[in-house]
């Protein structure tokens, strides 16, 4: 190999001048030709002849341009094997992922959520179709989102710590210390405004001097949404 | 071009040097295409990021031995700030530290000097490739900063955690963090070309495959092992961002997608990852041991196919950091098998290791010591897995301190023993001079001593139950003991003792870069072809009309028709 | 730094030149970042039956158009070549044009279709088929808009007379972006 070693490498197009004169264009007709019989297949509307010719020719007009165009035909063993391999390694990991991700229940477990997406679908309650229908929202808390509403987000977001009904008794928050605020408390509301309580949920307690447990929200939420959400604290002061 | 080509042999060493005597500063260090610059860059930010993430870890485990306290030079933490310390200490040290030190910066540095090339095959790509690497340092530093705070979803980053931001309050943070690694894995497919490349087409005449130093081998396995197992992740990531930016579905099972797809993507890079990094640091560990041990290595091929075993194993073992995730418990099994069997290749080498140091006539010099402590190291890390491969006992420890510990006991070694084991070693021929070997040798001891009171406690606490991300275990009364908390003083106090002994280090390197003794052309009279040339070496290497021929392989110590006992690859018999 | 290129360049111990060893490393780097996406694509199609009803909605022409353009553009990519390898800069740089033509063309016609679909509803959060469509999809035309211009400062080189082994190594690229499409095509479009 040490010959080899002055003159290669820089006019690459004489690297592989073993004498293969393909007639590309010959080529190039048997690949549109492919190509049109793989668009018709559909048409007939034989669920096994479109497979067939969805990918049987897909892999036959790959291996074409691959091994004409590209010249992996020409090419050392040592690329042929690696680009097989590369292929060999992902058909392994589809091997070893779809188990969990192509099903949607197995031994000891099912997937809920997605057998749920998948009747809905099947239903056509939201496969997107008509103008207009746009966005589906995950849920209500996504800042920005269309579907706000201030008692969801304290469903999805406050209330892990601070309980559904504003008692501090939230699951999240059972751990803390200091434990969160209880809304409820009387004794809670003596030297707090709606100012305050607004302060906190944009900036977290800790710019009031308060538990640094308390995160700030205000990059979550538009101002108006902070507002709304201030607003549905307040209505668990005890009058 | 081929003009130019002849230009090279035109100009002699003294016309190399003058040519770039006259360069500005910032075009000779920062705008470099001399692979050796190169790795310099790479070691030096490597390293810093290093300092960076280490600082990370003396924060929170001040936090989790002392719970409140504020914690000097950083304050009081709180448990987002908490979060993102944990998250950040794991992606920095991995990608940031371990990569670019082990294979970037010793695979720049030592690839081209080793095979006998004047540099690497595309040298402007191996400076975009430092480039990307930088800015991805600093939109990682800089996620740290925004509003929301750094990411804290763990360097796992599992959706939907990493996917929503109303569930992980950092927005911008999560997406910062999210480019960065993706700027990274850039940088280091353009590099990992540039080495399997440079590797496959540019030796020095008369090189084989077989008498390629292992170091060599290793580094451009492990950027085979990159290349191959980052792609699904870098679609994976494109669809969290996705996720995360424009609210798609692709992770959350309502809308028709599936979290534990990106457990799948991550652990089928996230897996071959940690062999990308210990092959180098294990190629690292053989050459110093070779040297030192003044021996043949034992069984030069059975550690190339071992390591080729080992990485093409390490694409199938993925699936056991999920044994818990809900995964088909018949998958569970072919995964366990799997990675037990990995245990074989990996314990294949340490017996050539202590084969190659059998009757040798050892020297422990610094780097020696380095490399006898990373099998040490390395092994309790090993056997721990075991524990962990196995479905059954995973139930248990999984997401424990002992998992912990356990990769603790495998990234360190690799990741710092390797790196100081490596930076010793080929010190002399980086900056031209000696390291101080009493300097040397107290960094050491004060570094695996300590080490091990870090994370022996942390095996103990895990099997008694405690968990990982838990920000304040007296929130957990069966978690708060006295006994429990006087564990984790141990290790927060070693952790101290550790930090404060690498003042010794950084001291030495000055030193000795300044004050040290010349060290000439070859100090350990080792036999690869670095050692042939000047240290430093000029740009270019060597004179080019003096690039060295290979007539043996790289290990061929006390041979016996000799007088001297070493062989340089380039004398001719 | 304009200086004499490092005499490793000039070296090929396997026998293949450098740069075609590289485009090939990277070829199988894209090989694997593709088959992640399309094999996660197949595994969630399987496990979607309703999916069928989203795609219906791809418009096959559209894209059979498209990959009849790519498939043109891959032929005389590799006319370009042979004209290359005979020397001839000048043609190699002609065909490299019509080769960037079909890429302005595809992603025109891209836009196009994507315009269309996004007017009636069919947004990437739509629903997740429409997800995976578009980044599968978006990947690919980043792939052709990035080969398009490297073939631009290819084919301008080529003109003069310089670097025409590059003619053959963007070539290569381009078929393979051709096959990702052949792939997406088939999968998005055919097998509905």
């Amino acid at each position: 190999m040490a010959e080899h070693s002055e003159n290669q490498g820089h006019h690459g197009d004489g690297g592989h001048d073993d004498g293969h004169h393909v007639n590309y264009f010959k080529i190039y007709v048997i690949l549109v030709v492919l190509f049109l019989i793989s668009v018709a297949g559909p048409e007939l509307g034989i669920r096994w002849v479109t497979l067939i010719t969805a990918f049987g020719i897909a892999v036959v007009k790959a291996n074409l341009v691959i091994s004409n165009f590209m010249h992996l035909k020409w090419e050392k063993r040592i690329m042929k094997w690696m680009l097989a391999s590369s292929l060999i390694l992902m058909a392994l990991m589809v091997a070893g992922i779809s188990p969990d991700v192509l099903n949607h229940e197995g031994r000891n477990w099912e997937n809920i959520a997605a057998q749920e997406a998948v009747a809905r679908g099947l239903n056509g309650e939201d496969h997107g179709e008509g103008e207009g229908e746009t966005e589906v929202v995950a849920d209500a808390g996504n800042a920005g989102g269309g579907g706000f509403s201030a008692a969801g987000s304290f469903g999805t977001v406050c209330a892990t710590c601070h309980g559904a009904g504003g008692l501090g008794d939230g699951p999240a928050g059972m751990a803390l210390d200091p434990r969160p605020a209880n809304f409820t408390d009387p004794a809670f509301w003596e030297d707090r405004d709606r100012e305050r309580i607004l302060t906190v949920i944009r900036d977290g307690a800790a710019a009031v001097g308060g538990s640094a447990l308390m995160a700030p929200w205000g990059a979550l939420y538009t101002e108006e949404q902070l507002e709304q959400m201030t607003d549905y604290v307040m209505e668990f002061r005890p009058n | 071009m081929a003009d130019t080509v002849i230009d090279v042999h035109h100009h002699g060493a003294a016309g190399h040097d003058d040519h770039h005597h006259d360069q500005h500063w910032i075009v000779k260090y920062l705008w470099s295409t001399d692979h050796k610059i190169i790795a310099m860059q790479y070691m030096f930010t490597g390293m810093a990021m290093g300092v960076i993430g280490g600082f990370m870890a003396y924060v929170f485990r001040m936090q989790l031995a002392f719970p409140g306290i504020s914690v000097p030079g950083f304050g009081q933490v709180s448990p987002g700030e908490y979060n993102a310390l944990i998250t950040n200490h794991g992606s920095i040290m991995i990608f940031w530290l371990a990569m670019p030190v082990l294979i970037a910066a010793f695979g720049n540095y030592l690839i081209p000097l080793m095979i006998g090339a004047d540099d690497m095959v595309f040298p402007r790509i191996n400076r975009l490739s430092f480039q990307i690497f930088f800015i991805s340092v600093v939109v990682l530093l800089a996620s740290l900063f925004v509003e929301g705070g750094g990411f804290g979803g763990a360097w796992t980053s599992y959706p939907p955690l990493s996917a929503e931001s109303t569930y992980n309050l950092t927005t911008l943070g999560s997406t910062l963090w999210l480019t960065a690694v993706a700027l990274e894995f850039v940088a280091f497919l353009l590099g990992g070309i540039n080495f399997i490349t440079t590797l496959m087409n540019s030796r020095a005449p008369g090189m084989r495959a077989y008498d390629i130093p292992m170091v060599c081998w290793m580094i451009v396995i492990a950027s085979i092992l990159f290349m191959l197992s980052v792609g699904p992740l870098i679609a994976g990531a494109v669809m969290l961002l996705f996720d995360q930016v424009l609210n798609t579905g692709f992770y959350d099972p309502a809308r028709g997608g599936d979290p534990i797809l990106w457990q799948h993507l991550f652990w089928f890079f996230g897996h071959p990852e940690v062999y990308v990094v210990l092959l180098p640091a294990i190629g690292i560990t053989v050459d110093v041991i070779a040297t030192f041990a003044r021996k043949k290595l034992f069984g030069y091929k059975m550690v190339l196919y071992t390591a080729v075993a080992t990485g093409v194993l390490s694409f199938f073992v993925w699936a056991h950091h999920q044994f818990i995730a809900g995964i088909d418990p018949r998958m569970a099994n072919v995964f366990t098998v799997t990675t037990l069997l990995i245990s074989v290749p990996i314990a294949e080498m340490c017996f050539v290791i202590i084969a190659t140091l059998y009757g040798g006539s050892i020297t422990l010099t610094t780097p020696m010591l380095w490399a006898l402590a990373f099998m040490a190291e390395f092994l309790i890390g090993g056997v721990t897995g075991i524990f962990l491969g196995a479905s059954g006992a995973d139930i248990y420890f999984h997401d424990t301190y002992f998992v912990l510990a356990h990769f603790h006991y495998t990234f360190f070694p690799i990741a710092i023993i390797g790196t100081f084991c490596g930076f010793t070693y080929w010190f002399p021929k980086m900056f031209g001079r000696m390291m101080n070997e009493t300097l040397g040798k107290i960094h050491f001891w004060g570094t695996i001593i300590p080490f091990n009171f870090i994370f022996i406690p942390l095996f103990v606490l895990g099997m008694g139950g405690q968990h990982r991300r838990i920000y304040n275990f007296q929130h957990f009364p069966e978690l708060a003991t006295d006994q429990m908390y006087s564990l984790r003083q141990v290790a927060t106090i070693a952790l101290l003792v550790m930090i404060a002994f690498q003042a010794v280090f950084v001291f030495n390197v000055v030193y000795s870069w300044l004050k040290g003794p010349k060290a000439g052309k070859n100090p350990w009279k080792a036999n690869t072809l670095e050692w042939t040339t000047e240290s430093p070496p000029p740009h270019g290497n060597w004179p080019p009309a003096e690039l060295p021929n290979v007539y043996r392989g790289p290990y061929e110590y006390g041979h016996p028709d000799r007088e001297e006992d070493y062989w340089p690859q380039n004398e001719p018999a | 730094m304009a200086h004499a290129r490092p005499i490793a360049t000039t070296r090929s111990a396997t026998g293949i030149p450098t740069g075609r060893l590289a485009v090939w490393w990277v070829l199988a780097s894209e090989v694997v970042i593709f088959g992640g996406l399309l094999g996660t694509y197949l595994m969630h199609r399987l496990g979607h039956p309703e999916w069928a009803d989203a795609a219906a909605h791809t418009q096959t022409w559209i894209g059979a158009l498209n990959t009849f353009v790519l498939l043109t553009s891959s032929f005389t990519a590799v006319l370009g070549h042979q004209a290359a390898e005979r020397g001839n800069g000048k043609e190699a740089a002609k065909y490299l044009g019509f080769t960037i033509l079909g890429a302005l063309t595809f992603l025109v016609v891209k836009s196009f279709e994507w315009y269309n679909e996004i007017s009636h509803g069919y947004t990437i959060t739509a629903n997740t088929f429409w997800s995976f469509y578009y980044t599968a999809a978006g990947l690919h035309a980043l792939h052709v808009i990035a080969g398009a211009i490297i073939m631009g400062v290819v084919a301008v080189d080529a003109f003069r007379g310089r670097g025409l082994h590059r003619v053959e190594l963007i070539g290569i690229y381009w078929h393979l972006v051709d096959v990702d499409w052949i792939l997406l095509f088939h999968l998005l479009y055919i097998a509905k």
